[in-house]
């Protein structure tokens, strides 16, 4: 059986004050979309920056297709957290251009995968015109296509449907669909439980910076189901703390 | 880091560069200044005003390329100092004020690689700046002083260029202070606080010599009191914060 595309074992980081993420533990399997679902404030976004070295874990392990990250698993990579990958005094074409060179595409295969994603993605009529003078909901568009252009096995966006508008919101759901069935593993976090999340193979509820649960992608009313997790984990907070880890496999 | 990610690195920091309208206002702004302050201090001292001419001392008296080249390099110390600053400060804060940070997470080309392409585009727009603004001051002279310059006059551009040059190292600093503080104003304030500074050593003089930041405005406005080795020790500023940025970039996390 292959690695996991993404393993975390223990990840804890504390802000104090009770912000941060304590003992996560997540996996995200070749082939499979994982939505991270939780309130706002939960901790999806630190919890991604962990699992992207842009922080550093008070304790915890991540492991990227079975190993500690280094520069060749960085390559197979694609991420999209808060801001999108956009300088705004460079073209859509440029911006996408810079971004595949800088997950190390050789220059020729740039071009091709530029024009690929531009399509893709709808695109096209912004590839010569400056980021700056996109909407935001086309600038999330040009981000998320320099995350996903160079084909990586590994693919972590955090609230991917932020400003997209319902086209935008179907081509990133095709998009990803095509990549997991590729081999991809997919991370997508998202406050409510949009058209992205409906697609995923696992939902994990996030609350609080714990795993509180899981979701059945297929149930009847996930909604219902999703509140009443956070409902539960928030009274058994205001209870006091316990000695059980709320934590889920 | 590797050969082939630092060309990538400096390929891509090129590219934004070239498309920065920040270092192309800086540049113009810098070269137009410089030419213009000298060409009109010139030209009041010429006309008596004893105030001016008090200030910017016996070397401008002179009039003439002599005279001009001498405000050139005091007002070059000082605002190429502040003009490179700002350029640096921009380059490195940048990515933090537009978000575009979490971008350089993640990659095969690893930050401290982007830092240190950064620097050497820098270093290289400085040149082109350094060059440009040299030939400004040498056209300029030309149209006020209405004569071509002499052997004298043209070893007082090459040390204009020299000046230049040197003065690009120094902001160094604002680099890292972008990366510490996340943001423009914390390296646009440390551009500002070098720049006092070496500007109060420079008056005071004394041992502004072995003062690295200061060295290369005395060394242009008052040549023979500037050593080789003080001139030299310059280059421990551009060095020193230069390895600090590239350790800062290293050590980066967005946990503020």
């Amino acid at each position: 059986m292959s690695a996991a595309r993404i393993q975390a074992r223990g990840l804890t980081r504390d802000f104090g004050g009770g912000a941060g993420v304590y003992g996560i533990d997540l996996e995200v399997a070749p082939g499979e979309i994982h939505a991270l679902v939780g309130l706002n404030g939960a901790g999806k976004t630190t919890l991604m920056r962990l699992l992207l070295g842009m922080l550093r874990p008070d304790a915890g392990t991540v492991l990227l297709n079975g190993r500690p990250p280094d520069p060749a698993v960085w390559s197979r990579v694609g991420h999209l957290v808060e801001t999108p990958f956009a300088y705004g005094e460079l073209d859509g074409r440029t911006n996408l251009t810079l971004a595949a060179r800088l997950h190390g595409v050789a220059a020729p295969e740039a071009a091709r995968m530029v024009h690929s994603v531009l399509t893709e993605l709808n695109l096209n009529r912004y590839a010569t015109v400056r980021a700056r003078r996109l909407s935001l909901g086309n600038r999330q568009r040009l981000g998320l296509a320099a995350a996903l252009q160079h084909d990586p096995e590994i693919i972590v966006l955090d609230e991917p449907t932020n400003a997209l508008d319902p086209a935008g919101v179907i081509l990133l759901r095709e998009a990803l669909v095509r990549r997991a069935a590729a081999g991809a593993g997919v991370l997508v976090s998202s406050h409510h439980l949009d058209e992205v999340a409906r697609v995923a193979h696992r939902i994990t509820v996030i609350n609080g910076g714990r795993v509180i649960g899981a979701l059945d992608p297929h149930g009847i009313d996930i909604e219902r189901s999703f509140f009443a997790l956070v409902h539960a984990d928030d009274e058994r907070a205001a209870r006091g703390p316990t000695d059980e880890p709320r934590r889920v496999a | 880091m590797t050969g082939r990610t630092l060309a990538i690195a400096i390929a891509v920091e090129a590219r934004k560069a070239a498309a920065s309208r920040v270092l192309v206002s800086t540049a113009v702004l810098l070269c137009t200044g410089v030419a213009a302050i000298s060409a009109s201090a010139m030209v009041a001292a010429r006309s008596g005003n004893e105030q001016l001419a008090a200030k910017l001392g016996p070397l401008a008296l002179a009039g003439g390329w002599p005279g001009l080249l001498a405000v050139a390099a005091q007002v070059t110390a000082a605002a190429g100092l502040l003009a490179f600053g700002v350029g640096l400060s921009w380059l490195y804060a940048r990515e933090f004020t537009d978000g575009t940070i979490t971008g350089l997470f993640g990659l095969p080309v690893t930050r401290p690689t982007i830092a240190l392409a950064k620097l050497i585009v820098y270093l290289v727009w400085t040149l082109a700046v350094a060059g440009l603004l040299t030939v400004t001051v040498a056209v300029t002279a030309v149209t006020v002083t209405g004569e071509l310059p002499d052997a004298a006059a043209r070893i007082g551009l090459a040390r204009l260029l020299a000046l230049a040059g040197m003065t690009a190292l120094l902001p160094v600093p604002a680099a890292w202070a972008a990366t510490i503080g996340r943001g423009l104003l914390p390296a646009i304030a440390t551009t500002v606080a070098l720049l006092a500074v070496t500007q109060i050593v420079v008056v005071a003089g004394g041992v502004g010599g072995w003062f690295p930041p200061a060295a290369p405005a005395l060394w242009a406005v008052l040549p023979g009191t500037v050593s080789p080795a003080q001139l030299l020790l310059t280059a421990t500023v551009p060095v020193g914060f230069g390895l600090l940025t590239l350790h800062a970039w290293r050590r980066l996390q967005l946990d503020r």
